[in-house]
């Protein structure tokens, strides 16, 4: 590893834990800089600072780190899962949509909102629907998942048909129900708390270090079939592997803070414009990168306006003309 | 419903319209006078309806509130799926044909079939009125009280020179001033410094409230969002973070009740369990509690319980002699003509667990 090499990869594991500590000066509840430096010492060391204001404690323990924590990790998860299914698919528009997780989880979020009210957590049921929906796409595309377009086409399918469910239930439900269902499906993080934290974290963490352990093999994946056979790649068991594990990072993050778009493409699609389209580089980066994004953008969700903006309007308000920008200056796709 | 009622703003002249109505009532079809809905649209009315479409479940409260529930002609879905009260004072309501879901989705040729003299909906679907209108002879009306109690009463002076009432609806909106009234002398020399500071969980989610809520107020109430903008023009509804909350430090949280007990996304038990909010002076106090909020707008006889109900939570001692359940059987009855109305609905709501100690 050369220098340079070096303090790229440390300036990307440290970068989002940067912009999360900085992020904690950041809410509408004002904390002054000298008290948020003693409330931070005073949680890591609480015998040395017995006196904390408990209005900040609680802010900076149980709301600000939480949210921020779930930030980093969604925005790694879903920028890592698109960033393999885009090497898998060879397709530079995949992303956690395209084989349904999106679908299945808003659907069974809104089952859970709409008709159980509290008889169900909605985190729960969107996780288990968006696993479902995968499940469906790969049982449907049966014994040609060593081919992607029977997968992306049944991807397509299973999505819209989990989006009918999703409008049919729509449509029967009271219209205040409704509107945390929408809150819902454009992704927010304002409620997260350290519950969210611990159920969806390790999951999350589990499929992003599976497919961080797999990138050295979307090299191989991203070739042709023929080829990745020739080198001794089993072509059907590892694609299976990698959705799944896209599934399982992505659907957990999906279920706690509901559908936060663009994530998926842009980090993978910066961090192709910057190093190439080595996997090996490509995996971790992107993980950095989507980390880095989702961070910003929760601040701004949370500055910019008296009131709370659901942070999936940002994503999308930053990444379309980020995305057209790339593509008008690259006119490639980096895979 | 939020487009609906930004659309909606500055649309309070309406009612200066019906000065216009004749002293006596003509039959369908003879004569018309002009109006000014929600939406600031001049809506020509006839000077009597006896068919009447309404798609906005307040509107066909006060309809059945005036005695008028046969002139209805068809309902909507929220009315028949949801609604409290009209499955209990007005059961034929359910044997109505259902035109449409919430607005969106009005089945037109159902409606020519039903041949309606005037058409209501409400201003929450803001494009629906032109567009219905534009397909329909009846004239097509987009009225509600957007939470204003005076909104409210024209409303129900409206319905009243439609129908043929207007004695009747002069009646309930003097009952219902008188109410008002009653709570607020209660109040007087109340110091205003000492009002309590109160948070609305509306909409079921504990991040979404009201900045202005005329219940709260007119029982002696102050809202702590009533400081900060809605999500537009023209609505009163805001979108706050817990942070916010927080440095609003309300004395009082409350919480939208009017949902069933199952369906309740927000409950007093996950507010006061909520290790986010336990630096509250609320929370500490366990000063948490339900109130009824919108339904689909008010139901009028519902909005006085309310009031009557929240001064009682404000101000204990003035109101000790508040009894829930005898004064929702009052106000409804007083409203719709029926006794135990509340009580059933208590009973589904569960109202008796909402006072506070």
């Amino acid at each position: 590893m050369t220098k340079r090499t070096g303090f790229w990869t440390l300036l990307a594991v440290l970068l989002p834990f940067l912009i999360l500590v900085l992020s904690l000066a950041i809410g509408s509840y004002r904390i002054p800089p000298k008290e948020l430096v003693h409330t931070v010492a005073g949680l890591i060391s609480p015998s040395r600072h017995p006196d904390l204001a408990p209005a900040f404690k609680d802010i900076l323990l149980h709301i600000r780190l939480p949210r921020l924590l779930l930030a980093l990790m969604i925005g790694a998860s879903l920028s890592l899962s698109g960033a393999s299914l885009q090497a898998l698919f060879k397709n530079p528009l995949v992303n956690e949509y395209i084989l349904g997780i999106s679908s299945g989880a808003g659907f069974g979020a809104a089952l859970s909102l709409v008709l159980a009210g509290r008889g169900f957590p909605p985190q729960v049921a969107a996780f288990g629907f968006a696993l479902l929906a995968v499940a469906a796409v790969l049982a449907i595309a049966g014994r040609s998942e060593s081919s992607v377009v029977p997968i992306l086409l049944t991807g397509v399918v299973v999505a819209a048909f989990f989006q009918a469910l999703l409008a049919l239930v729509v449509y029967f439900a009271s219209p205040y129900a409704l509107q945390t269902l929408f809150f819902w499906l454009m992704g927010n993080l304002a409620l997260a708390t350290w519950r969210d934290v611990v159920l969806a974290g390790p999951v999350m963490l589990a499929g992003s270090a599976c497919l961080f352990l797999l990138r050295w093999r979307l090299n191989v994946l991203s070739m042709s079939e023929t080829e990745a056979r020739s080198l001794g790649v089993h072509v059907r068991r590892e694609k299976i592997l990698v959705i799944l594990a896209a599934t399982l990072a992505s659907a957990a993050a999906t279920s706690v803070a509901g559908i936060i778009g663009w994530v998926g493409l842009i980090g993978p699609h910066l961090v192709r414009m910057a190093v190439g389209a080595d996997n090996r580089k490509v995996i971790p980066l992107a993980a950095s990168c989507g980390a880095c994004f989702l961070l910003l953008a929760d601040d701004a969700a949370r500055m910019i306006m008296s009131f709370e903006i659901p942070v999936g309007i940002f994503t999308s308000i930053l990444g379309i003309p980020v995305f057209v920008y790339l593509l008008a200056k690259t006119k490639k796709v980096w895979l | 419903m939020n487009e609906i009622r930004r659309k909606a703003a500055g649309s309070a002249v309406w009612l200066a319209a019906l000065l216009l109505v004749p002293p006596t009532a003509a039959p369908a079809g003879q004569g018309s006078r002009t109006v000014i809905d929600s939406l600031g649209r001049t809506v020509a009315v006839p000077a009597r309806a006896e068919r009447i479409l309404s798609l906005q479940p307040e509107l066909s409260r006060i309809l059945v509130a005036l005695g008028a529930g046969e002139r209805l002609v068809g309902v909507d879905y929220f009315l028949r799926r949801f609604d409290h009260v009209i499955p209990l004072v007005f059961p034929k309501a359910f044997e109505l044909p259902l035109v449409s879901r919430v607005g969106e989705d009005v089945n037109l040729e159902l409606v020519l079939k039903l041949n309606p003299d005037i058409i209501f909906v409400s201003p929450s679907e803001a494009w629906l009125a032109d567009s219905l209108q534009r397909k329909v002879p009846a004239p097509v009306a987009a009225f509600s009280s957007l939470g204003r109690f005076e909104s409210l009463f024209q409303e129900m002076d409206l319905i009243g020179n439609l129908i043929g009432r207007r004695d009747r609806a002069a009646e309930l909106v003097h009952f219902a001033r008188a109410e008002l009234r009653a709570i607020g002398n209660r109040l007087v020399g109340l110091d205003p410094g000492g009002r309590p500071r109160v948070y609305l969980a509306f909409y079921s989610s504990l991040l979404r409230t009201n900045t202005s809520y005329e219940p709260v107020t007119a029982s002696g109430g102050l809202n702590v969002a009533g400081t900060i903008l809605p999500f537009a023009l023209g609505t009163k509804e805001a979108a706050v973070n817990i942070e916010q909350i927080l440095s609003w430090d309300p004395d009082l949280i409350l919480i939208q009740g009017n949902f069933l007990p199952a369906e309740r996304a927000v409950t007093v038990e996950s507010v006061l369990g909520d290790i986010r909010l336990r630096s509250l002076r609320a929370a500490r106090d366990r000063r948490v509690a339900y109130t009824f909020g919108f339904w689909y707008w008010w139901d009028p006889a519902q909005v006085l319980l309310e009031t009557r109900y929240l001064a009682r939570l404000f101000y204990p001692r003035l109101f000790a002699d508040f009894d829930f359940e005898a004064e929702g059987n009052r106000l409804y009855r007083a409203f719709y003509g029926a006794d135990g109305v509340f009580s059933s609905i208590s009973k589904t709501l569960k109202c008796e667990e909402w006072i506070l100690d």
